[in-house]
C-alpha cells in the first residue's frame, strides 16, 4: 500500500534544498517579485501553492503576490505573465516537456525557478532549485508529500522575513571584473526577428529588452533562445 | 595573524575581541545566511517528522472507517452514483485532487482501478461567482447539490475547521436528498463531527492547518483505494456467480 510522508523524507539534502529555495523566494518577494505556479499534470497543486501565499492560513502573515497558471499553452502565457525579478515554480514529473521548456526560458525572463517532483529527476541544472522526492511511486503526488513540500516553502519563506538583514541578495559586482557584467553568454529570447539583412533583432533578457545582432545564428524566429555576448548572439544554448 | 592556540575561536574574518558571533540575532544587520539556512533545514525536518507521525496516527485511527466508507461509496458508484467534492481555499484544491483520482486514475494506478464520475464543485468560476453574488457564499455548494444530485450520489466535504458554513449547508442538503455524506475535518472535528448530517466523518487531530491538510491528502488517497478495492471485490463475486464466459477466448 502506498505510504505517505516518512520521517526521513527530507534526508539526502532535500531539507537543505528547501532552506535555500525558501531564502531565494523570500528575497524575490521582498524585492517585489510575483510567484507563478504551474502543475500541468496535477493542476490543483498549482492552485494550492498560489492560495497559500495570497491568503495565509496564519493570521498576521503577509499576503504575497502569487498566481496559478493552468490550462493549455503554458509557455506563451507564462512569457507574458512573468516579469524580471519574479519566481516560477512547478510541480511536475522530471520529464515534463512543458515544464522543462518553462524552466529553460526562466533565466531569459529574469525569473528564479524551482521544480518540485518525484521519481526520475529532471536533468542536472534544469531549475535553480530542484526539490525532489526520489521515490519512484507514481502515486506520490496524491499522498500529501508534495503538499508538505510547498507548505514548508511557505512556512520557511515567512521565517526568512524575520531576518530583514538577509533579504537583500549580495551584490554580484563587488569585483572590478565579473562574469555577469562582462556580458558573457547571457540567455536571451527572441521577440522580433530582424526586418532584413544586417538589421538587429529585438530580444528579451533578464535585464530587459534590447536589440542585438543575430547574424551568427540566423535565421531566428520569435521564441528562439540565444546566448548573447557584447551585443551579438553567438550561439544557441545546448539542447536546442 | 597566527592560528589560535586553544580556547574558543571566533569564526574566520571576525574581530577576535568581538562576541557578536555568539549572538547573531541581536546584530542589527545579519549578513551571514549560514545559521539561518541551518535553522530552516532543522525546522523542515522537524515538521516533516511531525507530519509523518500525524499521518500514521490518523490512518491507524481511521482504518476501519476508511474500509466501511469505501464499501459504501463503491455501492453508490455501482448503482450509477456520482461523487461531488467541495471545500474552501487550499481544501478546495485538495478536494480537486481527490475528485481527479476518481475521475481519471493517474498513470501508474493499478489497472483494475476504474475511472468513476467525480466532480469538484469549486471548479466552475461562473457557477461559484453567480451563486456567491446572488444568494450568498454560504450557499455556493448546497445550491449545486440541489441542481445536480440524485439519491445514489456521494457528497464529500474537505475542511480543516470542520465547521465552514457553506460546507455544512451542502452536507445538510445532501443528507436530506439521500446522498451518502462524507466529511474531512481537523482540530476536534468541529460541527462535522457533531452533526447528524455526516455519515462518515474523518477527523485529523491536529491544531495546524498545514499538517491537517497533509494527513487529509493521504486519507483521501486511502479512501479512493478502498473504494476501488470494494468495486474489484464486487466484480470478482459477480464473475464467480456468472462463471466463465462461454464465448470467451483463452483464459
Amino acid at each position: 500500500m502506498t505510504g505517505g510522508i516518512t520521517p526521513d523524507m527530507l534526508d539526502g539534502g532535500l531539507a537543505e534544498d528547501l532552506a535555500a529555495a525558501s531564502l531565494a523566494m523570500a528575497r524575490r518577494f521582498a524585492a517585489g517579485g510575483t510567484l507563478w505556479c504551474v502543475a500541468p499534470g496535477w493542476e490543483p497543486h498549482a492552485h494550492h501553492m498560489a492560495v497559500e501565499f495570497v491568503h495565509p492560513v496564519i493570521v498576521g502573515k503577509r499576503a504575497l503576490p502569487a498566481f496559478a497558471l493552468t490550462g493549455p499553452d503554458l509557455v506563451p502565457r507564462a512569457r507574458v505573465a512573468v516579469r524580471s525579478g519574479d519566481l516560477l515554480i512547478a510541480v511536475a514529473a522530471g520529464q515534463d516537456p512543458t515544464v522543462a521548456d518553462l524552466m529553460r526560458r526562466a533565466p531569459a525572463w529574469g525569473a528564479a525557478s524551482a521544480w518540485i517532483g518525484s521519481g526520475p529527476r529532471p536533468p542536472a541544472g534544469a531549475a535553480d532549485h530542484v526539490l525532489w522526492i526520489d521515490d519512484p511511486d507514481p502515486m506520490a503526488p496524491a499522498t500529501g508529500r508534495f503538499v508538505l513540500l510547498y507548505h514548508l516553502l511557505w512556512e520557511l519563506t515567512h521565517v526568512c522575513f524575520e531576518h530583514p538583514g538577509l533579504l537583500t541578495e549580495p551584490a554580484e559586482c563587488a569585483d572590478e571584473i565579473c562574469v555577469t557584467c562582462s556580458d558573457e553568454g547571457r540567455l536571451a529570447e527572441v521577440i522580433t526577428p530582424p526586418a532584413g539583412l544586417r538589421e538587429p533583432a529585438l530580444v528579451r533578457t533578464a535585464t530587459g529588452e534590447e536589440t542585438i545582432d543575430v547574424t551568427l545564428v540566423a535565421p531566428v524566429v520569435p521564441g528562439d533562445l540565444v546566448l548573447v555576448h557584447a551585443g551579438a548572439a553567438l550561439t544557441r544554448p545546448g539542447g536546442w | 595573524m597566527g592560528a589560535g592556540l586553544g580556547g574558543p575561536r571566533p569564526p574566520a574574518g571576525r574581530d577576535p575581541q568581538s562576541t557578536a558571533f555568539l549572538y547573531p540575532f541581536i546584530e542589527a544587520e545579519e549578513r551571514d545566511v549560514g545559521p539561518l539556512l541551518a535553522d530552516l533545514a532543522v525546522s523542515a525536518r522537524a515538521k516533516a517528522a511531525e507530519s509523518a507521525a500525524l499521518q500514521q496516527a490518523t490512518l491507524a485511527a481511521s482504518a476501519d472507517q476508511v474500509a466501511a466508507c469505501g464499501a459504501a461509496m463503491a455501492e453508490r458508484f455501482a448503482a450509477g452514483g456520482r461523487l461531488y467534492a467541495f471545500g474552501n481555499g487550499g481544501s478546495s484544491t485538495d478536494c480537486a485532487t481527490f475528485a481527479t483520482l476518481f475521475a481519471s486514475p493517474p498513470a501508474g494506478a493499478p489497472l483494475t482501478y476504474r475511472a468513476l464520475s467525480a466532480l469538484n464543485l469549486a471548479a466552475d468560476q461562473a457557477v461559484v461567482t453567480a451563486l456567491g453574488n446572488d444568494v450568498g457564499f454560504d450557499l455556493v455548494f448546497s445550491r449545486q447539490i440541489i441542481a445536480h444530485a440524485t439519491a445514489n450520489d456521494i457528497a464529500v466535504a474537505f475542511s480543516t475547521s470542520g465547521s465552514s458554513r457553506d460546507l455544512m449547508a451542502a452536507l445538510r442538503e445532501a443528507r436530506g436528498r439521500g446522498l451518502l455524506t462524507v466529511g474531512f475535518a481537523g482540530y476536534d472535528g468541529g460541527e462535522m463531527a457533531a452533526s447528524g448530517d455526516v455519515d462518515y466523518c474523518f477527523v485529523v487531530r491536529s491544531q495546524s492547518v498545514h499538517r491537517i491538510q497533509e494527513s487529509q491528502a493521504l486519507l483521501g488517497y486511502q479512501l479512493w483505494a478502498s473504494t476501488q478495492q470494494s468495486l474489484k471485490r464486487a466484480f470478482q463475486q459477480a464473475s464467480q456467480k456468472t462463471g466463465p464466459n462461454p464465448h470467451g477466448g483463452t483464459p
